[in-house]
């Protein structure tokens, strides 16, 4: 096949493909933007080991020992944009298949098939790292603003090696072909239609629950080990404690992913049990016939939310930590000095806004999946209207298959979250030979709770906007 | 000279079986007419004869090829080169202009895109819809719609043209027209046609006629729309 | 409508008197029109002065309808003939194709019927593919499409019945033989 007639092939498409295709290119240039960030923070220069540097305003960029730490975040803000690229990815997916069966027919090979798919993927990627990569160039002068003290509150003065840069320029878009590859391996693309090998048709079981408890049995060891150590008269090694607290928070944040498929097939068998109302009856249907559904669009949310709480507890820590700080000093020399070193709490904020952004797109990727949700269900949804379902008890039906199993979810990952950071800090903060009891922040929790929840049903408020329009009796049409 | 050859072929969709040990030949450039009640198992003998489907048993000889074991890959260069399918409706790409779909079997295999609309847009003006070139299969009438698969069909120039009620569902007229110009086109092609209908008026059009029953050959020819009695013989 | 031949199927079960036979004849073929006493003994008549059937019985002094009638040999083979051979393909043969097979059913059971049903269809197609072509052929005239056209409408309803009656014949069989 000529790669002018794959590009045709691959880009032949409808609104919706066009939507999928440009959705794709914006994660994909957000995804650049974040790993060119990351590695403008490695490119800035040794000036020593563990000395200030004195060119950023921010100690995160400044000194040495943290740069690392700051550029493993931003690469981590990766995920969640990954989680967006994949919910986007499925937009539109049944009319693709068809056609691609439709090329099979014709006479494509299932090779050639798997090509045309994973070009439109690939060419979206590249749009979108290059624009990704013109719009850093484009920011890096207008964000130079050096402080009197010369110092630049962003590392725009270092520039990655242009090796770097075209790496990734050339790699991502061949990552996001592969990784489209690696979605369609369970798709078969028959000449006379699209098999998708079925999934299992069992009720999730609890399992994840055990992977929960190993990941928090992981990170709450990390204080006693320490305390093992120090015991000793020593310090744990680098390698036993970091896999060991980022092994359990990984393993603890997948358990509470994975753990939505029971949760939503229980709140299903729970709201069938006590459910009177038609909308509750429906939702609860839908929810233990598919509870993956749901699961898969808030994943990253949940993620987020875990991160929070855990950030959230820090924070406290890290606020309980000045005040003693604080009432240290004013007991020391009779005034307040008010000391500009503000750090913990500035990089707290550092880290708040990060999870911010984190949350912003797991949003954007809960709006895609949903509006993809009602839309590829029009059909159903149609047929139901037409047959005299009310259009509201429908839209209540939504919001509660959407809503009922979120609520317990967000409550797992707050608990969660709370409980991998709450044992390594314990129960008292000493600092300045002071200390204080450790008082959870419930509040800031409880926010980030209601935050995601209200997310949730904001997404799901606007994708039942387009209910009216998707159930109209022309969706019924055969022809 | 016999250019396709079934031999006792079986094919069942999970525990249902569709077809039960079926023989057939045709030979080169003749135009077979397979016949029977619906669900007799005719649309699969024809994907197995067309390599669109892998039987379970049985043999499928194409010349000296024994295309049952051939591979997916293989099978797929087979019906975009010396193939051609046409069904009852749904496979026009409705993304693809009519020109594209048409060319669709010569780019999959290779031609350039300029060489290959070339080909399409003489093969749709042979079959009269050439005016409709640039259109959408959705903006086109049934009719037009199935004579553009039909130039898609042909345009590779196949050896072999594979038909699945392909008159099913446009009104008579529209029918006639077809198949006339269908039959017109093969005949100076010397294209050797396996054509499916349960029609009679269109059976009409074929040199012969294989009828299938339940899975197998019925010689008796039961069933150009037969009504299935309550009783089985 | 070959009155003839079916009632020498009819006798071919056994000598039966002028009245049975008008009788049987209207039960056995409740769609054609039934058949008026005067055209069954004229019928008789000159299947009597041709030899294919015989008078048999004793009741001379009460009339054509007290007597009985039976076949001879002659007529046995007639009677096999006529169930033998194709009707030619044409419109409107439907009735006589009933005729046949019910006969056929009568005299020789399900399997005669059968075979018949199997060659007259074969007939019938042969018929439609050339009427077809007459059809797609550039050179007919409109006259000629019209008429062709008209045929083969007409054959197609009729290989319709034959397919329907394939299936039946087997309940036809037990229902002409109580």
């Amino acid at each position: 096949m000529k790669p002018s007639s794959l590009l045709r092939l691959a880009l032949a498409g409808s609104r919706t493909d066009g939507l999928r295709v440009a959705l794709t290119a914006v994660s994909a240039a957000l995804a650049t933007l974040v790993i060119l960030a990351a590695l403008t923070v490695i490119a800035i220069p040794e000036l020593g080991d563990r000395v200030n540097n004195e060119r950023y305003v921010n100690a995160l960029l400044d000194e040495p020992g943290l740069r690392g730490g700051t550029a493993i975040t931003l690469i981590l803000l990766t995920i969640p944009i990954l989680a967006l690229a994949g919910q986007c990815a499925r937009l539109g997916a049944p009319a693709r298949d068809r056609r691609l069966a439709g090329f099979r027919l014709a006479g494509a090979s299932p090779g050639q098939a798997l090509l045309i798919a994973i070009a439109e993927t690939g060419v979206a990627a590249l749009l979108g790292s290059g624009a990704g990569t013109a719009v850093y160039f484009a920011a890096r002068p207008l964000l130079d603003l050096p402080g009197p003290d010369g110092r630049l509150p962003l590392p725009t003065d270092v520039l990655p090696s242009p090796v770097a840069i075209t790496v990734i320029l050339v790699a991502l878009p061949l990552v996001a072909a592969l990784a489209a590859a690696a979605l369609l391996r369970r798709v078969v693309i028959g000449p006379l239609g699209v098999v998708r090998q079925a999934r299992r048709t069992r009720p999730p079981l609890p399992w994840p629950g055990a992977l929960i408890l190993l990941g928090l049995i992981g990170t709450g060891s990390v204080l006693p080990i320490w305390r093992w150590y120090e015991a000793r008269q020593s310090q744990p090694p680098d390698w036993l404690i970091v896999p060991i607290a980022f092994g359990g928070a990984l393993c603890a944040i997948l358990g509470v992913i994975l753990g939505t498929g029971w949760i939503s097939y229980t709140t299903g068998r729970l709201l069938h049990r006590f459910g009177r109302r038609p909308s509750v009856l429906l939702a609860a249907r839908r929810l233990t016939t598919d509870p993956w559904h749901g699961g898969r669009t808030f994943a990253a949310l949940l993620a987020c939310v875990i991160v929070g709480a855990g950030a959230a507890c820090m924070r406290g820590y890290f606020q309980i930590m000045r005040n003693l700080e604080l009432a240290e000093m004013v007991d020391d020399s009779g005034r307040f000095v008010p000391s500009t070193d503000n750090f913990y709490l500035a990089t707290m904020n550092l880290v708040d806004l990060a999870i911010v952004v984190a949350l912003v797109i797991a949003a954007g990727g809960l709006l895609v999946a949903v509006g993809e949700g009602i839309v590829s269900r029009r059909r159903a949804y149609a047929a139901l209207v037409a047959s005299g379902v009310p259009r509201g008890v429908l839209a209540r039906s939504i919001l509660w298959q959407a809503l009922a199993p979120v609520v317990p979810s967000v409550v797992l990952a707050l608990v969660v979250g709370t409980q991998l950071v709450g044992p390594t800090i314990g129960d008292e903060v000493q600092n300045y030979n002071r200390s204080a009891p450790y008082v959870l922040p419930l509040d800031t929790i409880a926010t980030y709770g209601v935050l995601a929840v209200a997310a949730v049903a904001a997404a799901v408020g606007v994708g039942l906007l387009f209910l009216r329009g998707s159930t109209a009796v022309e969706e019924l049409r055969t022809g | 000279m016999t250019i396709l050859r079934a031999r006792g072929v079986v094919k069942s969709y999970g525990l249902t079986p569709a077809l039960r040990g079926v023989t057939i030949d045709v030979a080169e450039g003749e135009i077979v007419a397979v016949t029977g009640p619906s669900g007799c198992g005719k649309s699969t003998l024809l994907h197995c004869l067309a390599g669109i489907l892998r039987p379970d048993a049985g043999e499928v000889l194409y010349g000296e090829h024994r295309l049952d074991t051939w591979s997916e890959k293989m099978r797929a260069r087979l019906r975009r080169t010396e193939f051609g399918v046409l069904f009852q409706f749904g496979q026009l790409v409705a993304e693809l202009t009519a020109a594209e779909n048409v060319a669709l079997p010569l780019l999959l295999a290779g031609t350039g895109r300029r060489e290959a609309r070339t080909a399409a847009v003489q093969w749709l003006d042979r079959l009269g819809v050439a005016d409709v070139a640039d259109t959408r299969p959705g903006e086109m009438s049934g009719g037009q719609q199935q004579r553009c698969a039909t130039a898609r069909a042909l345009v590779a120039e196949p050896r072999v043209l594979f038909a699945d009620e392909p008159t099913g569902s446009l009104d008579s007229r529209t029918s006639e027209q077809l198949l006339g110009e269908l039959v017109r086109v093969v005949r100076d092609q010397r294209t050797t046609v396996v054509l499916i209908t349960h029609d009679a008026t269109v059976a009409g059009y074929a040199d012969r006629e294989v009828a299938l029953r339940d899975g197998e050959l019925d010689p008796s020819g039961l069933g150009l729309t037969a009504i299935q009695g309550r009783h089985k013989r | 409508m070959s009155t003839t031949h079916v009632l020498l199927g009819l006798l071919a079960a056994g000598p039966m008197h002028g009245y049975e036979l008008k009788r049987s004849h209207d039960q056995r073929l409740p769609q054609a029109k039934p058949v008026a006493f005067g055209q069954v003994y004229a019928t008789l008549g000159r299947l009597q002065r041709d030899g294919l059937v015989t008078t048999s019985g004793q009741d001379q002094d009460g009339g054509p309808e007290r007597t009985s009638f039976a076949l001879t040999d002659a007529g046995r083979a007639r009677l096999d003939e006529w169930l033998g051979e194709i009707e030619p393909p044409a419109p409107y043969v439907t009735s006589t194709l009933f005729a046949k097979v019910a006969v056929a059913v009568l005299v020789s059971g399900e399997q005669r019927a059968h075979d018949y049903l199997v060659a007259q269809r074969a007939a019938h197609m042969d018929r439609l593919r050339a009427l077809t072509a007459v059809k797609a052929d550039p050179a007919s005239s409109l006259g000629d499409v019209v008429a062709a056209d008209f045929a083969i409408l007409h054959l197609d309803a009729d290989l319709r019945w034959v397919a329907n009656t394939l299936v039946r014949v087997a309940d036809l069989h037990r229902e002409m033989q109580p």
